[in-house]
């Protein structure tokens, strides 16, 4: 446990490295302000010291004398501010440089490894560690580091200076330091304590389970309103994590208010010591002297010190969004070929295909492919149906390489995509997908990033033939509109319509298509089809149909389900089978009769329409 | 003032107990600092009177009460400790418990309105916030405002000069504080912008991943968001660079009184007006008084940081629960007259509508995106109040009405369901809390979705929701209607509740449907308009204006809108691809 710990701590470093001269200059900066700031009290000392002359005749004492140390000890303040803020702002700056680095590193990472990490987790909880994890280093870096430098290097240098002026002090002043460390690692070290620990953390992620989940659910809490449940175990989660909590205060109580009254009266140590020395010499005016030095300068000692302990304390929080950090970056990529390799035509072939989006040691491991082998002839449209979950949608992501496979061989033209390399299998594919994501750019932008060399003339030509330029024409700012964000919103169906031209002004050899008229109200309904009808035409496609009579001219239908081909054919072929292909045919027709209400005529009771397709059938035919 | 009041979740009083220990604190830690102000006088003395030689006797007395109040000082530390700390669980716990309590009254439109993580924050996070705060830096705070106090007034009975002196420029420097309060907000405003335009930019580019690795537009690439976390980063170090300076010229003119303080005290020497060991005194005190401030200003950013988390907790709860008392009767008429309602001021979605739907009947709305539809149904529900005009059900006006009661006889299936981290069979019985397993059972069958739970692992105790099995789109969306039939209100509200679905589980969702609408008052959107073709009336709406109502017959007889919709519909209906 405190070795992961360190080899966390380790990492912040490293990150850290990245900046070592401003660091250092940060650092240095840090421990001459915490010097500087000493300087007052060595200017009261120098003043005391000229009073002390002057007791017996107060005319005697020096005003000169008084007024000078005053002002030094004020000139040594600015310097000490001065410090502390270059210092400051080299620490700042070097922070906020490696939060930036930090970030277009995760972000460029992310985008490098395969899909199937973003299916498995959640965007927010990425955005999260982007976002929030990643300014606390900022608290590391620029606040935490240098104090850390300081608050080590100060006691080091004043103990050796108190050394200097009288060892036996020193060495009074070093018992309670030791006593006051040792007191606080007991209760760290101490297993009570790592136990209330580990309790105190799991307290807090059930209290924020059941808060998120109170919070999310509360619509469907209302609506169905449920009275008392949801909130009980949120507050019950609550009142233990605050018991929990109080239990470790109360661990903890003792020896921290040890630590901090030993640590922050130090002064106090060394008084009994010094007047046992005066007494030994009660003569010895320069010893009383040395003995107020030591009381004026010890307080400033404490200072450090109990930094330190606070810096231990906020570093936990640190170690724990580093290590969420260092989960993303170790993430693995893509793996792209050493010589990619470019395929010479554009036929698709899925040879044995095994496929499971959790790794076979997962609880949730589901194999999703079974074995899947076709081959969809260049310039041929092939349609992908079945029952949803069947694997479909994997398929056509396995093409894109959004996951590789597990075991057999997808291939372009003969080549396995594997060896062509994500620039050229993405220069030979583009796709069409239900929910289309726009940009938050402007119209033209949004279209042009099929092909960034595209013109405007062919951006606006691939608008017409996507039946988008008419209602991009309607806009206020036209095909400058920005979309989204105080800009203009467009429907789904619309948003549909611009993926098209995205991927007519691409003009890539191969189509993925996720068959994406279901959003779409009555009229974007049919331009989106007259769009598509535009992008397919010579084009390999793969298409994924959910309303079959879409797909009924399609030169291969492929049936898919549970993660197998059961059946391939044309149209006709499949349907004289009488199979599965059949009997969703017939399903989608009734579908499409249905009607809602009590005049239905396909509405039989739930049992008869899963049941008992025979006669659904026979209603559709008596149709 | 009213920072105390954010903080302490809008009871100061809570904060009485931690507050009075660490004025406590703060004076116990007064003493030591006395007498070594006693010690040094006893060594100031063996100077003016060095035939009396030094009084080891009076130190080592000094030295006995130093250490014997090192016991004073645990001890008021540690009521310190007890309280403060008690206080930030106490303080958090109760506000915690008080905020979900309050969240649970909000009208559903809130919920609609705000990102529920935003809600959560507020909830984990910012309390958090508050509870750091009100163990570490109330003390502080008290510290640094009661210490100086104190010196000023004692200091003020032994010679008023010096103490003037002292104090003189503390006035300026937390006028500059002041100052710099206006323009912090200013710079934070703008810092605030940064960061949320590198967030929105961030969400973007996580929610576009697919089409930022079909196009490689990654990382370097994506210079937006480059950019945005530039100008952030810009802003970061902006705001750090202008503000530390300001904060630290606070903390020299108050500590420059030390200084002012020596020159006043050695001219007052001069002038015999001032003894020695009272100067020494002032020297001493003058020297540490400042501390407690310093520690202060040094924390400046945390402690507005906590200030700005309670006042967004504040504002969740200033937000207003919906009033009314009034049972609803759900049997009776849906009525809306002259309805005039936007989500923004100045944004009518609603204009001028009218229209009731008479008891079991079914209402299909019709319209473009963004005509209204959904509007319609979340205002049956109250998640909002219009803006003019009434909703009214049964006759009572909605604005009037008890909001829970009102939603037990309604029944919403939307495209989006929630389910809760539990069993499936718990999700359906979300519907009618007392309900047997039978009865589920039974309600599950009707609604075509006990046929795939059985198939499940654990059947009915199966895990769902964050955590547990997924379920497809169409799977939870007939749970969601089992639920529904469980509940049998009389109201049933549709929205798209078929729109993303495969055949299959379409045709099994329809059947379903068919089994919830049954004998009730049901109003439906649906892109398909076969499918409501049989309602006993459709509403058309554009730009939130009723265009045209009447049956399916009808409509298409008049040739407006829904008859050129229909028609548009029937030719897509046939379309092949290729």
């Amino acid at each position: 446990m405190a070795a992961k710990e360190e080899r966390q701590a380790e990492g912040l470093l490293r990150i850290a490295g990245q900046k070592k001269g401003l660091l250092l200059t940060a650092s240095i900066f840090s421990i001459l302000s915490s010097l500087l700031q000493l300087a007052p009290f060595y200017a009261v000392y120098r003043i005391v010291e000229e009073v002390m002359a002057g007791a017996r005749s107060p005319s005697a004492v020096d005003g000169d004398v008084l007024v000078y140390w005053g002002v030094v000890a004020f000139v040594a303040l600015v310097a000490a501010l001065v410090a502390l803020y270059i210092g400051g702002m080299c620490s700042h700056i070097a922070a906020f440089d490696i939060l930036y680095r930090l970030r277009v590193k995760l972000t460029d990472h992310v985008a490098c490894v395969p899909m199937g990490y973003h299916t498995r987790t959640s965007k927010g909880e990425l955005k999260k560690i982007i976002e929030v994890s990643v300014e606390r280093i900022e608290k590391f870096i620029a606040h935490q580091l240098p104090d850390i430098v300081s608050a080590i290097a100060i006691p080091l240098l004043l103990i050796g200076y108190l050394f200097g002026l009288d060892w036996r002090l020193a060495v009074v002043l070093l018992v309670p330091i030791v006593v006051g460390f040792w007191i606080q690692a007991r209760i760290f070290a101490g297993e009570a304590g790592q136990e209330a620990y580990r309790s105190y953390q799991y307290a807090m992620e059930e209290m924020n389970a059941t808060g998120v989940e109170y919070v999310r659910g509360m619509p469907a809490v209302k609506i169905f309103g449920i009275k008392a449940e949801s909130f009980l175990t949120f507050k019950q989660a609550v009142g233990s994590y605050r018991d929990i909590a109080m239990r470790i205060t109360m661990i903890c109580k003792t020896p921290y208010s040890l630590f901090f009254v030993i640590v922050s009266s130090l002064f106090v140590f060394v008084v009994p010591a010094g007047v046992l020395i005066a007494s030994g010499s009660p003569g010895n005016q320069s010893f009383a002297i040395t003995l107020i030095l030591f009381l004026l300068i010890t307080p400033s000692l404490s200072v450090p010190l109990l930094k330190l302990m606070y810096i231990g304390g906020g570093l936990r929080d640190i170690v724990e969004g580093n290590k969420r950090i260092a989960a993303v970056l170790s993430e693995p990529i893509v793996q792209e070929p050493d010589s990619p390799r470019a395929p010479l035509a554009y036929g698709i072939e899925f040879r044995g295909v095994r496929f499971a989006y959790e790794k076979p040691d997962s609880k949730h491991y589901k194999q999703v492919l079974t074995d899947v082998s076709f081959s969809a002839r260049e310039g041929e449209m092939t349609a992908l149906v079945g029952p949803s979950g069947g694997g479909k949608s994997t398929i056509a992501s396995l093409l894109l390489r959004f996951w590789d496979v597990q075991e057999g061989e997808i291939l372009i033209g003969g080549v396995p995509i594997r060896e062509m390399g994500t620039d050229r299998l993405m220069d030979a594919v583009s796709f069409v997908f239900q929910d289309v994501h726009l940009f938050y750019d402007t119209i033209e932008e949004n279209i042009r990033m099929g092909n960034r060399e595209a013109g405007r003339e062919q951006v606006i030509e691939a608008a017409k033939r996507a039946s988008c330029h008419e209602f991009i024409e309607k806009l206020e700012h036209g095909y400058e509109t920005r979309i989204g964000e105080g800009g203009t919103y467009l429907s789904g169906g619309e948003a549909q319509r611009i993926a098209i031209a995205r991927a007519l002004l691409k003009d890539a050899p191969i189509l993925v298509l996720d068959e994406a008229t279901a959003y779409a109200d009555a009229e974007n309904e049919r331009k989106i089809q007259q769009g598509l009808i535009e992008l397919v035409k010579g084009k390999t496609v793969l298409i994924i149909a959910h309303r079959l009579s879409t797909i009924r001219m399609a030169e291969q239908i492929v049936v898919v389900r549970d993660g197998s081909i059961v059946e391939r054919g044309t149209h006709d072929e499949l349907r004289d089978k009488g199979g599965l292909y059949e009997q969703m045919w017939v399903a989608h027709r009734s579908a499409a009769s249905w009607k809602l209400g009590k005049r239905n005529a396909a509405a039989g009771t739930a049992e008869d329409a899963t049941k008992n397709g025979r006669e659904v059938r026979a209603r559709v035919l008596l149709d | 003032m009213s920072y105390w009041t954010n903080i302490s979740g809008g009871n100061p009083k809570s904060l009485w107990p931690s507050a009075s220990a660490a004025l406590l604190d703060g004076i116990a830690k007064i003493v030591p600092a006395a007498l070594l102000v006693e010690l040094i006088r006893i060594v100031y003395r063996s100077f003016a009177e060095p035939e009396a030689g030094l009084d080891t006797g009076r130190m080592w007395i000094v030295a006995a009460v130093l250490v014997g109040w090192l016991a004073v000082m645990y001890g008021t530390n540690s009521i310190l400790y007890d309280r403060s700390y008690k206080a930030a669980y106490d303080v958090s716990a109760e506000g915690r418990m008080k905020l979900a309590e309050h969240l649970r009254g909000l009208s559903l439109g809130y919920f609609g309105k705000r990102d529920p993580g935003d809600v959560t924050n507020v909830l984990l996070g910012d309390y958090g916030q508050v509870e750091h705060t009100i163990s570490h830096n109330v003390p502080q705070l008290i510290s640094a405002i009661v210490l100086p106090a104190l010196a000023v007034v004692g200091l003020a009975f032994l010679d008023w000069r010096m103490a003037l002196a002292m104090f003189v420029a503390l006035p300026f420097g937390l006028l500059l504080l002041a100052l710099t309060d206006s323009l912090q907000a200013r710079l934070s405003e703008s810092h605030v912008r940064a960061k949320n335009e590198a967030s929105n930019r961030l969400q973007e580019y996580l929610s576009g991943i697919k089409e930022i690795k079909a196009h490689r537009m990654n990382g370097q690439r994506f210079e937006r968001l480059r950019f945005s976390f530039d100008r952030l980063k810009r802003a970061s170090i902006r705001l750090e660079g202008i503000m530390g300076p300001l904060v630290m010229g606070a903390m020299l003119l108050a500590r420059s009184g030390f200084t002012i303080m020596i020159a006043a005290g050695s001219y007052l020497l001069a002038g015999g007006t001032l003894d020695l060991p009272s100067f020494l005194l002032f020297l001493l005190v003058g020297i540490r008084v400042f501390d407690p401030l310093t520690v202060v200003l040094m924390s400046y950013g945390e402690i507005r940081y906590s200030a700005y988390s309670a006042k967004r907790i504040m504002d969740v709860r200033k937000e207003l629960p919906p009033e009314g008392g009034a049972i609803v009767d759900p049997t009776g008429e849906i009525r809306f007259h002259r309805v005039t309602f936007g989500y923004e001021d100045d944004k009518p979605v609603l204009r001028e509508l009218s229209f009731a739907i008479a008891p079991k009947t079914i209402t299909a709305l019709v319209g473009p995106s963004g005509s209204g539809k959904s509007t319609v149904t979340r205002l049956i529900a109250r998640f909002w109040d219009v803006q003019q005009g009434e909703v009214s059900i049964g006759g009572t006006p909605l604005r009037e009405a008890e909001p829970e009661r009102l939603l037990d006889g309604i029944s919403m299936v939307f495209q989006d369901v929630y389910l809760f981290a539990d069993t499936i069979g718990n999700n359906i019985r979300v519907g009618k809390m007392t309900a047997t397993q039978a009865e589920i059972e039974a309600a599950a069958r009707r609604a075509c979705c006990h046929e795939f739970i059985s198939r499940l692992p654990q059947g009915y105790d199966t895990p769902v929701g964050e955590g547990g099995s997924t379920l497809s789109g169409g799977e939870k969306q007939r749970v969601s209607i089992a639920r529904a039939l469980l509940k049998d209100a009389s109201i049933v509200l549709l929205d798209e509740a078929t729109a993303s679905l495969d055949p299959e589980n379409e045709a099994a969702v329809q059947t379903a449907i068919n089994e919830l609408v049954a004998d009730k008052t049901v109003l439906i959107i649906a892109h398909r308009l076969k499918t409501i073709q049989y309602a006993d009336r459709i509403l058309v709406l554009e730009q939130g204006r009723l265009a045209e109502s009447g049956t399916h017959d009808e409509l298409v007889g008049q040739g407006g809108i829904y008859s050129r919709l229909w028609s548009i519909q029937q030719e897509a209906e046939g379309w092949q691809v290729k």
